[in-house]
């Protein structure tokens, strides 16, 4: 279990400009569907950046605080 | 890493290799087609079946050595792991966005030309 607003840090701590909307699909507070606004994605082609999302989440996602993603990356432009 | 590990993880990227090459469209994930173990490979079986082409699932749940190669492969830590044409195209995250767009049909249409 994690919470949006920690969930949000990591995010930020990577991307500082990260427009985070965290939504807990389950309930539960460990399958969440992200959405990540952020120029960091900026000339980044799809799947690039979803691993760029995962490299930044991989502590709560090994440690099993995160048990399922769902994420969706957009850039400001 | 002992070398006999090194030779163990060569066959399976080999397999792995082929396996691609051998189906258009290859979901790597948990569970079967008709068993889906997790709600993330029952969403891709879904996706697939809304085209009509055919596909295949391999279940890597029971097989932990492979689960790990394809991460090392594809640079991709979640399951499931969806390839069309041989190219590696993540899973839903990626292909939902794409079907949107109208993406979808096209890639998959050609995919299925080529003999």
């Amino acid at each position: 279990m994690i919470t949006p607003e920690h969930l949000t840090q990591y995010i930020r701590q990577a991307m500082p400009d990260a427009e985070v909307t965290v939504t807990d699909k389950t309930g539960t507070s460990d399958h969440f569907i992200l959405r990540i606004v952020s120029d960091a994605f900026e000339g980044k082609n799809p799947l690039d950046r979803q691993r760029l999302v995962y490299q930044v989440l991989s502590d709560p996602m090994s440690d099993g605080r995160i048990h399922a993603l769902e994420i969706r990356t957009e850039t400001k432009s | 890493m002992s070398e006999l590990f090194k030779m163990a993880d060569t066959a399976v990227e080999e397999e792995v290799r082929r396996e691609i090459q051998e189906h258009k469209i290859l979901v790597y994930g948990k569970g079967t087609k008709t068993m889906p173990m997790c709600g993330f490979t029952r969403e891709t079986v879904q996706f697939f079946d809304r085209y009509g082409y055919a596909y295949e699932v391999i279940d890597v749940l029971s097989n932990p050595a492979k689960r790990e190669v394809l991460s090392r492969m594809t640079n991709w830590p979640t399951l499931p792991k969806v390839f069309i044409n041989g190219e590696f195209y993540g899973d839903t995250d990626i292909l939902d966005p794409m079907a949107e767009k109208g993406e979808i049909e096209p890639l998959l249409k050609k995919a299925f030309e080529q003999a």
